[in-house]
């Protein structure tokens, strides 16, 4: 067992926000947040750009404005502590290797700083480099690795200084989609050995969703819904996270919103016999899109279009546009939210 | 690159061959006349380099070449010493007046350094106001403005101005996140300054650094003004100008001079190879600037107002000559008049339009050519053609005497037709004189410039139809804009002060530039306020008129300031 | 003028440059001259009056650069009027042949002033006004250290100026030279040059430019300057709390003006020098910011009271017959000492008088023979001059410094540069070794 892993273990905590707002200038940027996150929980940080995600983590780390509200690590406020006393580990969107240190003293640097004895700081990021599997590399200067090499030490870098909470901001948006997907699992396998407290902010919903315990869903500076992927999914709060979260169909009805998903409908030919526990739609093919497992249809449902994921099997024609159809829903995928007064 | 086929270099070789006769014409031919008395026996006329073994089995030479040396080097540290609080202040932390400061940090470019030392000297002189003060209150004085301190004074307070300018930019470049990482390490303070934030800015600072050093190296004004005459410059002006003594050694001083020049360029170019960090880095995002504590702001204030009051203590005593009528001997002078402007305004009005017109015409040449050789150098396959550049850049390294001398040898026996004058006597010259000076300037602003604008851009316009002449014009030209107007204000402001090669140039009174103008006024004891009067007009004039091109800039949406320019001056 | 504002509205079209019109060779006058602005304006506008339609263009540039500037373009001269100070400057462009020869017709001028002809034999220039050496001193500065006036070239080398004294060098201001070289014809070569260093000592700054010295007197930089008279007196005149005197050593010489050879305009030329001699132009130079002396006695009758009269006060420049001939034969040589031994080794100079000062106080009132001894020695030593009066003189010698070879057999042995070496090394070796005697002679009190 490494000194990282060990040293992780006793420090074990979890991070508090509590009502934490912030501006810019005017502009509020953060309206009251309040999350809490578990010791050793992966923890995202999912909303369109301009939502406050990056601002909150940063908020964290300490840059930015100064907020007003707590944030708690370990049970200690640390929102008036400056970025360098808060022991938070930040890994930033451009990596931000500094280009005239070599790669060793990129990860030295913080035990440096801590001022750790020379030899342990030669083990300790010996010991780093491994983790990340670029011990190879030690000597070159940042600008001769390739993105991914640069992640990985950046990653390394933060880790080496064992920080009580790691923060990820958009890590993995300057990788090509191959290097994404291979390291977005790294990450989450260096987190689930290191048992790191970890908030990562992304814009990427597959990211999150993979890689997350928990996460929370920002827009406009206030907190959405926070929960695992799967119920943030399946139980939205609002409309803003049902459309954020996938594909959503709304239907209005009586004050209130019917949100389901495409792929819980059901379509059949119009003569089709009704089935029980089930709403039944009746409306014309506008057009369809062939994806491969399933076939995507357009169907106009009382001047709405409502979209459609019927699975292909080989052999089994689709229904024209033009064609009319019925589409089923079960009442137990419909998800029914109050209209919002905007 | 575009592939470039042996016809599609026709256009660039043409205008490439123009821009090396210009500058062979101009600048090679005219110093090679100069300089060639150095390798020429004095007495048969015979090739040798006997005048460079005399050179340094001379004691009196070497120990010029050590104080220029040390002058030189000690100017940089000063200036830096000024420069680094100034920029690291303002673009780090929430600080009112910010752009106050950085446009009063670059004013005293634009005053003749002759000026500011005769202002200095009533101010900081062995019995200047500050001295006579100190004697008065507390009985002792410092000798600002003796020997080789007295020029490293001087010196470091007008060039600073070239560190502030590149290391504001570097350290404007710098990702932020390079910062924040760090802090999010546990480093604040002098020490996130000493390990991230400096050696990050270090190609800025370095490129401004090489600048102070070869124009303080080259500097003639200033030793001569405050009568130091053993370091290089002058020895070579002094040997060069006496009365009917033709010493080569002037010569064989010359050719050291240029020489030590492009050899502080070339260690400066080697210093910053593979360290360019501001076009490594990705993403970014605005600066950091921090909010201050009330106490740190108050040291802050402390601090840039000593320094600017330092730095400002050439235009405060100018002024106070201008509006002068007695200063002799006393803190202040005895009395206030505004004669001497009346006096500048009835006389002296051609000074100002000849200004403006020759520093507005070599500006405009400047920018001209400086845009042909980047593209030349930067989009073209021309063989040779990095040599456009490093000649153009060489221009850094002759000094203005050299080049006015040169002038008159070789340019005095062509007659302009129509004109019926000698070249050299023409006013032309002298514009073509600040031209062949200020190119680097205007040069390394387009470089900037060209290397921000995506060749895709070009390749699209030439695939939609447009020639490559076309292109030019319609796509690479006004997406230059801001480099090549940041090239401009640079330029123009720098040689509307220009004297050191004019003052050899200036055939009747009627063409002299303002600063010809000044020295000539300077040179008679009614005529020191007047002088001054005039180099205050210089001072407001030509601010003005930055300050103008300026706006325009910032109209044109650039991210380049006249001062990322100077700025990138020969990173 | 004109042409060029009008240009400038045109807004700086580099095009434009080729639209220039062309001047009109007949109506201008080029005068190049050393004569600061004060002076020449004066002047100019006085006889553009006279002459309507006339343009007169002034050049100012120092006397050195002012030959450098007709060398270098006499192959197309442009310049008319050559107008300076100092005789030595047309001795050389003289012997460039780059003068012509031209007797002026005004009436009421003497041949001499003081001891010296004022115009030159062979007729390439004419006097014009005349000027001798003095010295100059700033009232505030003398009464704050408080200093004694000085009245002659020795009282500079008392202790109490140590620090006090500006000069300018010869090889940089003709008149200044000519300041050099009458100590040295007053006192002889090696007495001469004794005197000067024992003088320089005392400096405080030798300034690379003439009106270097008067800028800082009248600024206070300095107490005491030597300086030409119509620095001292157009400085007082201008308010500046000065003052100038002339000690019984000095030189009264002209200031002079020639045509240039090969003159564009040379009838304009000779009416201008015409009209410097006439009545009128003579009563020009008692402008306040002139102040330079008339050489028609008869004008004198106009200045303000105390103005300096040579022709009727014979203690002024009287008491030197100065051999212009004699100066012109070591002219080089005197420059070039005068520069290696004081100008570019003050630092050395003032650390050896400075010890040897310190030496003499201490000896005061005392009697030890043997530190007295060591003081002499140490005087001895900061006053020896490299080479004799006979060298200095010798042509051969000489030809060493010219300027230019006469012809291709012109062999010179020895370079510049190396005999400077040589009489650096010698110079800073007697300099060093008089503090080392002095701080001894002071160790002995």
């Amino acid at each position: 067992m490494s000194a990282i892993q060990e040293g992780q273990r006793g420090q074990r905590d979890g991070v508090v926000i509590d009502n934490l707002s912030l501006s810019f200038g005017n502009t509020e940027v953060l309206r009251g947040v309040n999350l809490e996150i578990a010791e050793g929980e992966f923890f995202a940080f999912l909303g369109p750009s301009g939502s406050g995600k990056s601002t909150l983590l940063r908020a964290v780390a300490g840059f930015g404005p100064k907020p007003r509200g707590r944030i708690l690590i370990n049970g200690q406020d640390i929102a008036n502590l400056p970025p360098w006393k808060r022991d938070v580990g930040m890994v930033f969107q451009s990596y931000a290797l500094w280009p005239h240190f070599t790669v060793r003293r990129n990860i030295a640097f913080g035990l440096e700083e801590r001022r750790v004895a020379r030899a342990e700081i030669a083990r300790r990021v010996d010991e780093a480099l491994d983790l990340v599997g670029l011990r190879h590399l030690a000597e070159r200067r940042p600008a001769q690795l390739s993105g991914g090499q640069q992640q990985r030490i950046a990653l390394a870098r933060t880790i080496v200084v064992r920080p009580k909470v790691l923060l990820l901001d958009e890590p993995l948006s300057n990788l090509d989609a191959n290097l994404r997907v291979q390291m977005r699992r790294e990450i989450r396998e260096l987190q689930q050995k290191l048992q790191l407290t970890t908030i990562f902010v992304t814009h990427d919903q597959e990211e999150a969703n993979t890689t997350s315990d928990r996460m929370a869903v920002l827009d406009n500076g206030i907190i959405q819904q926070v929960g695992t992927p799967m119920e943030l999914y399946d139980q939205p709060a609002n409309l803003f996270v049902a459309g954020f979260l996938g594909t959503a169909n709304v239907l209005p009805e009586q004050g209130r919103h019917l949100v389901f998903r495409p792929q819980a409908l059901a379509i059949a030919a119009a003569d089709t016999p009704a089935i029980d526990g089930c709403r039944r739609l009746a409306g014309t093919v506008r057009h369809l899109e062939f994806l491969g497992s399933i076939i995507r249809y357009g169907v106009e449902v009382e001047e709405q279009l409502i979209l459609v994921d019927d699975p292909h099997r080989r052999g089994q024609p689709p229904f024209p546009p033009g064609k009319s159809v019925v589409l089923d829903i079960p009442e137990g995928q419909i998800t029914r939210l109050p209209a919002e007064v905007n | 690159m575009p592939a470039s086929g042996s016809s599609s270099l026709r256009t660039p070789a043409i205008v490439g061959l123009l821009i090396a006769l210009f500058l062979v014409l101009f600048l090679v031919f005219p110093v090679l006349r100069v300089i060639q008395v150095a390798f020429q026996d004095p007495h048969s006329g015979a090739p040798t380099l006997i005048n460079f073994v005399d050179f340094f089995g001379n004691s009196l030479f070497r120990e010029s070449f050590v104080n220029s040396f040390y002058v030189a080097t000690m100017s940089v540290l000063m200036a830096t010493v000024i420069a680094v609080p100034l920029s690291y202040f303002t673009t780090r932390f929430n600080f009112g007046g910010a752009a106050l400061i950085q446009t009063l940090g670059i004013i005293p470019l634009i005053m003749p350094p002759f000026v500011g030392a005769v202002a200095m000297q009533l101010l900081f002189g062995a019995n200047g106001s500050v001295n006579l003060l100190l004697d008065r209150y507390f009985g002792f004085t410092i000798p600002f403005m003796e020997g080789l301190n007295g020029v490293i004074f001087v010196e470091s307070i007008h060039y600073f101005p070239f560190i502030l300018i590149n290391l504001s930019a570097a350290l404007n470049n710098i990702d932020r996140a390079m910062e924040e990482s760090a802090q999010n390490l546990g480093c604040s303070g002098f020490r996130l300054f000493r390990r991230i934030v400096f050696p990050l800015a270090m190609p800025g600072f370095v490129a401004g650094a090489a600048l102070v050093f070869i124009k303080v190296f080259d500097d003639l004004g200033t030793p001569l003004l405050l009568n130091v005459n053993t370091m290089l410059a002058p020895q070579a002006y002094l040997r060069i100008s006496s009365v009917g003594i033709s010493d080569p050694m002037g010569y064989v001083i010359s050719v050291i001079l240029v020489g030590f020049s492009l050899l502080s360029l070339w260690f400066s170019l080697l210093a910053l190879k593979g360290k360019d960090y501001a076009t490594t880095q990705k993403g970014g995002g605005g600066l950091m600037r921090r909010d201050l504590r009330p106490w740190e702001k108050a040291g802050c204030y402390a601090v840039v107002i000593l320094i600017l009051l330092l730095v400002l203590s050439p235009h405060i005593g100018l002024s106070l000559l201008s509006i002068g009528t007695i200063w002799s001997y006393a803190v202040l002078p005895d009395g206030y008049t505004l004669q001497h402007y009346v006096t500048v305004f009835s006389h002296a009005s051609q000074y100002i339009s000849n200004t403006l017109l020759y520093a507005g015409l070599a500006a405009l040449i400047d920018v001209i050519l400086a845009t042909a050789i980047v593209y030349v150098v930067w989009r073209t396959g021309l063989p040779g053609r990095k040599w456009l550049d490093y000649g153009a850049s060489a221009a850094l390294a002759v000094p203005g005497v050299v080049l006015g001398i040169g002038y008159l040898r070789t340019y005095h026996s062509f007659t302009v037709p129509f004109v019926d004058l000698p070249l050299a006597s023409w006013w032309v010259i002298i514009v073509v004189a600040m031209t062949i000076r200020r190119l680097p300037y205007a040069l390394r602003a387009c470089t900037a410039a060209i290397q921000q604008v995506s060749v895709a851009l070009e390749e699209a316009a030439e695939n939609l139809g447009a020639t490559k002449m076309r292109t030019v014009r319609r796509i690479v030209v006004p997406l230059m804009t801001g480099g090549i107007l940041a090239g401009f204000v640079t330029s123009f402001a720098t040689a509307a002060v220009e004297l050191s090669a004019t003052i050899m140039l200036v055939a009747r009174e009627s063409d002299a530039p303002l600063a010809y103008g000044i020295y000539e006024f300077m040179q008679s004891a009614a005529g020191r306020g007047p002088g001054a009067a005039l180099g205050m007009l210089a001072v407001f004039f030509v601010g003005l008129a930055t300050y103008i091109s300026h706006r325009i800039i910032e109209r044109g949406h650039s991210q380049n300031s006249a001062a990322a320019i100077v700025a990138e001056e020969q990173q | 003028m004109s042409k060029k504002s009008a240009l400038f509205t045109l807004a700086a079209g580099a095009l434009a440059i080729l639209a220039t019109p062309v001047l009109a060779a007949e109506g201008n006058l080029t005068i190049v001259t050393s004569f600061p602005k004060d002076l020449t304006a004066v002047f100019a506008t006085a006889f553009e009056k006279k002459n309507p339609g006339l343009k007169v263009e002034v050049l100012n540039k120092n006397t050195n650069a002012g030959i450098k500037y007709l060398e270098e373009t006499a192959g197309s001269n442009t310049s008319d009027i050559f107008w300076a100070s100092a005789p030595d400057a047309f001795e050389v462009l003289k012997g460039d042949k780059l003068l012509v020869q031209y007797r002026p017709k005004a009436a009421g001028i003497p041949d001499k002033v003081g001891a010296f002809p004022i115009n030159d034999p062979d007729g390439y220039y004419v006097g014009f006004a005349a000027s001798g050496y003095g010295i100059m001193w700033n009232t505030r500065y003398m009464e704050a250290k408080k200093l004694p006036v000085a009245k002659e070239w020795a009282d500079l080398k008392d202790p109490v100026y140590f620090g006090h004294v500006g000069m300018s060098s010869p090889s940089r201001s003709g008149t200044t030279h000519l300041t050099v070289e009458t100590v040295l014809q007053g006192l002889g070569w090696e007495e001469g040059w004794a005197e000067w260093k024992a003088i320089a000592g005392n400096f405080k700054t030798v300034s690379e430019r003439s009106f270097g010295v008067p800028d800082g007197v009248n600024s206070g930089q300095f107490g005491i300057g030597i300086v030409i008279d119509f620095f001292g007196l157009s400085s007082k005149a201008s308010g500046f709390p000065v003052d100038f005197l002339y000690p019984t050593v000095t030189t009264l010489v002209p200031g002079n003006v020639a045509i240039v050879k090969n003159a564009p305009n040379q009838s304009a030329a000779e009416e201008f020098v015409e009209y410097l001699l006439s009545v009128e132009g003579q009563e020009l130079l008692l402008d306040p910011k002139i102040m330079r002396l008339p050489v028609n006695p008869e004008i004198y009758a106009k200045a303000p009271a105390g103005f300096p009269n040579p022709f009727t006060d014979s203690s002024i420049g009287a008491a030197v017959k100065f051999d212009l001939d004699l100066s012109k034969s070591r002219y080089n040589v005197v420059s070039a000492l005068f520069d290696v031994m004081i100008t570019y080794r003050m630092d050395d100079l003032v650390a050896a008088t400075k010890a040897i000062h310190a030496a003499e106080t201490a000896l005061q009132g005392k009697e030890n023979p043997a530190a007295a001894a060591l003081v002499a020695e140490a005087r001895g030593l900061v006053g020896k001059v490299p080479i004799d009066a006979a060298t200095a003189s010798s042509a051969e010698f000489n030809g060493i410094f010219k300027k230019k070879r006469k012809k291709a057999e012109d062999q010179a042995t020895g370079r510049q540069a190396e005999i400077e070496q040589a009489w650096d090394v010698e110079v800073r070796a007697n300099y060093g070794k008089a503090r080392e005697l002095a701080e001894q002679a002071k160790a002995m009190l």
